[in-house]
């Protein structure tokens, strides 16, 4: 089901939650909600599940072209998991899948003997099986993201939806969960909507990325687009390692890392962040054209790459990967001079508002 | 090379307040800087278990004691005679009713207070502690004010042929008064613990108010619910100051058991009035029974979701 939010907003006392938001989401794809805490990603989560309502005024949110806002949860058909499950503990694995069922059998028209099969059939789906009769309490976090999972399921929802499904797992778990999730999806095909903070989440899990910051859309793009072609530098800090450096446009050209920029002498137009993965610097022994001069502060090379952390003569430390030992002189030391040529970064004007909120 | 000081090895000096405690969750051995602390807890024990018997249990026997002085038969005499039985029919009657108002006002209070913030919601948690700052005596007298023959409302009621005081309705109202707290305390917190993200899930997934309350927040607060009930119970069936105000004390009619016991000491027929007095010692008694078989299954609702990871995580 096509997903579509239209200029919503969403005030809670006086803080501004959500920022006339409007996003659409193709029917079947996995999207992901990325940003830090207090970007409004969960509000937004919980306005398409009907949890809470927005703003009264134009906003409008619509399953399959028709508004929906007037609609209870009840009435949505969504499914939701709860970042701590909300699995109702007084009920055993099979009692919480079956609840939905169960609550409604009257008007699905359902014998206890189809809801058995259809909580069987799911709990052979999260592998859970062996475990129907537990109780929450007894199960370990990853077994009860899977309950929560099942139990929004059973339903047989038109859209599922999930704020931040992994967070409260250890990270081995949730690697293993992540994949699960993404094969699961590839094949019940349901539209889904999950929330996060995790950026690594986020670009290897969904199809489509929606970047939110101040209760504002910042970009919405493939995980290749938020992470190669960022449009503003609040994307461009939040998705992926970066170096920032303040410089300054001389012409058409971006001056950065020499001590000359950072003096401050440049009029405020002038002024640049400019930022540079770490992965995107070439380092060299001697002068070449387009680059600057570094000092080696530390180097770390015990892991798969080599990372160094280095200080430009504007003061900035920044970190580099290069991408093969070759790039490194054979006779470096601490504190000896290297020369650095960022092969590809990307600029933004300082005065943009916001850069300082990037976090 | 000096290695840090770690607890195990701290000088005993100025530490004498941790280290007993410590000593007695370890079990282990103490050594011989330990008996001074040790015979600190043996005395703290001494005096904690004087104490109790002195103000509790030596009191409890001689209850007993006095109620059997002149045998089983004239115990049980004392416990049937018609004012006996029509004051346990009183306790009871009023014990159920303050219970009934008192369950149903806790529920509702408990849930607006545990699960939704609000403006005024402080007030209102300061204002359902007033019964516990409130002196029993002064509760009954503002019954009186209230509902007595001469005050307004009283009057209009008398009109109709409604008696609230010096009749049952006041000892109910006196009753469920000073016991309004003890249900709507109980569950406050453990509502607010558990936060509403169940019966969210519950909603989305189809169930209508009723069911959600029936199925999802009634059985996660139903040991805080019975544990309040229990504490009400007790303590509605031993008031006295404020029921003793609104009583007027007319024998067989409006005594209930407390004051039933009052009257028989005025009149120095002790014996009696102690086997009165044993029957609420005995409903004391298995209300701390029940109380404390209650409390382990209580501990398990009061478990918030976040901090439940006792095994290791396997997917």
């Amino acid at each position: 089901m096509r997903i579509e939010i239209r200029n919503l907003s969403k005030t809670f006392g006086g803080f501004r939650a959500l920022d006339r938001v409007s996003l659409t989401i193709e029917s079947g794809r996995l999207a992901a909600l990325l940003g830090p805490s207090g970007s409004g990603k969960t509000t937004l989560l919980r306005i398409i599940a009907g949890l809470e309502n927005p703003d009264p005024g134009e906003g409008a949110v619509l399953f399959d072209g028709r508004d929906v806002i007037a609609h209870s949860p009840r009435q949505r058909e969504v499914g939701f998991v709860f970042q701590h499950y909300a699995l109702f503990r007084h009920m055993t694995v099979f009692e919480n899948i079956a609840f939905g069922l169960r609550v409604r059998r009257r008007r699905l028209g359902l014998s206890d003997r189809a809801v058995a099969d259809r909580v069987t059939s799911l709990l052979r789906l999260i592998q859970l099986e062996q475990m129907s009769h537990r109780y929450p309490h007894q199960l370990s976090g990853g077994q009860r993201q899977r309950v929560a999972l099942a139990r929004a399921l059973a339903v047989e929802p038109r859209v599922l939806l999930l704020d931040e499904p992994f967070g409260a797992l250890d990270a081995k778990v949730r690697a293993q969960l992540r994949a699960w999730l993404r094969r699961l999806h590839d094949e019940i095909g349901l539209t889904s909507v999950f929330v996060t903070h995790d950026q690594d989440e986020a670009l290897e899990l969904a199809d489509e990325v929606v970047v939110m910051n101040e209760g504002r859309i910042e970009q919405v793009g493939t995980p290749e687009d938020v992470y190669n072609r960022p449009k503003t530098a609040f994307v461009t800090e939040f998705v992926g390692a970066v170096n920032r450096f303040s410089g300054r446009r001389d012409g058409d050209r971006i001056v950065f890392g020499t001590a000359d920029a950072a003096t401050g002498n440049s009029t405020p137009q002038q002024r640049a962040v400019v930022f540079v993965r770490p992965h995107e610097f070439a380092l060299s022994g001697k002068a070449e054209s387009d680059g600057f001069w570094a000092k080696i502060l530390r180097v770390h090379a015990a892991g798969a790459r080599e990372r160094l952390w280095l200080q430009a003569e504007s003061g900035e430390v920044f970190t580099v990967e290069p991408g093969n030992g070759r790039d490194l002189p054979r006779d470096w030391t601490l504190g000896s001079r290297i020369f650095v040529r960022p092969q590809h970064f990307r600029s933004f004007p300082e005065e943009d508002p916001l850069i300082g909120a990037a976090g | 090379m000096m290695r840090p000081p770690t607890v195990e090895n701290r000088p005993l000096i100025g530490d004498r307040g941790a280290r007993p405690l410590r000593k007695a969750a370890s079990g282990s051995r103490g050594t011989g800087a330990d008996s001074g602390v040790r015979l600190l807890r043996a005395a703290a024990i001494a005096v904690v278990v004087g104490f109790l018997a002195t103000f509790l249990i030596l009191p409890l026997a001689v209850v007993f004691r006095e109620a059997l002085r002149h045998g089983w038969r004239a115990y049980v005499a004392a416990i049937t005679e018609p004012e006996a039985l029509a004051a346990v029919r009183l306790t009871l009657c009023a014990t159920v009713a303050a219970l009934l108002l008192n369950t149903v006002f806790g529920l509702f209070a408990a849930w607006c207070l545990g699960k939704h913030r609000f403006r005024g919601r402080n007030l209102l948690l300061s204002l359902i502690d007033l019964p516990y700052a409130v002196s029993p005596v002064v509760a009954g007298l503002l019954l009186v004010m209230l509902f007595g023959r001469h005050s307004w409302l009283g009057g209009i009621l008398a009109q109709w042929g409604i008696e609230i005081i010096f009749a049952v309705p006041g000892i109910i109202l006196a009753t469920a008064f000073v016991t309004l707290p003890m249900i709507a305390r109980e569950l406050i917190p453990i509502m607010e613990a558990q936060g509403t993200e169940e019966e969210e899930a519950a909603r989305l997934l189809g169930a209508n108010g009723f069911q959600i309350f029936w199925h999802v927040t009634l059985p996660n607060i139903r040991w805080a619910l019975l544990y309040g009930i229990v504490l009400c119970t007790a303590r509605a069936m031993g008031e006295f100051g404020a029921v003793s105000v609104v009583s007027g004390h007319i024998r067989g009619s409006t005594t209930t058991l407390p004051l039933h016991v009052e009257i028989l000491y005025n009149e120095y027929r002790f014996s009696a009035a102690f086997a009165a007095a044993s029957l609420l010692t005995i409903a004391a008694l298995v209300s701390l029974i029940s109380k404390r078989v209650m409390e382990r299954a209580y501990e398990q609702d009061r478990r918030p979701h976040k901090i439940q990871s006792r095994r290791k995580n396997t997917p």
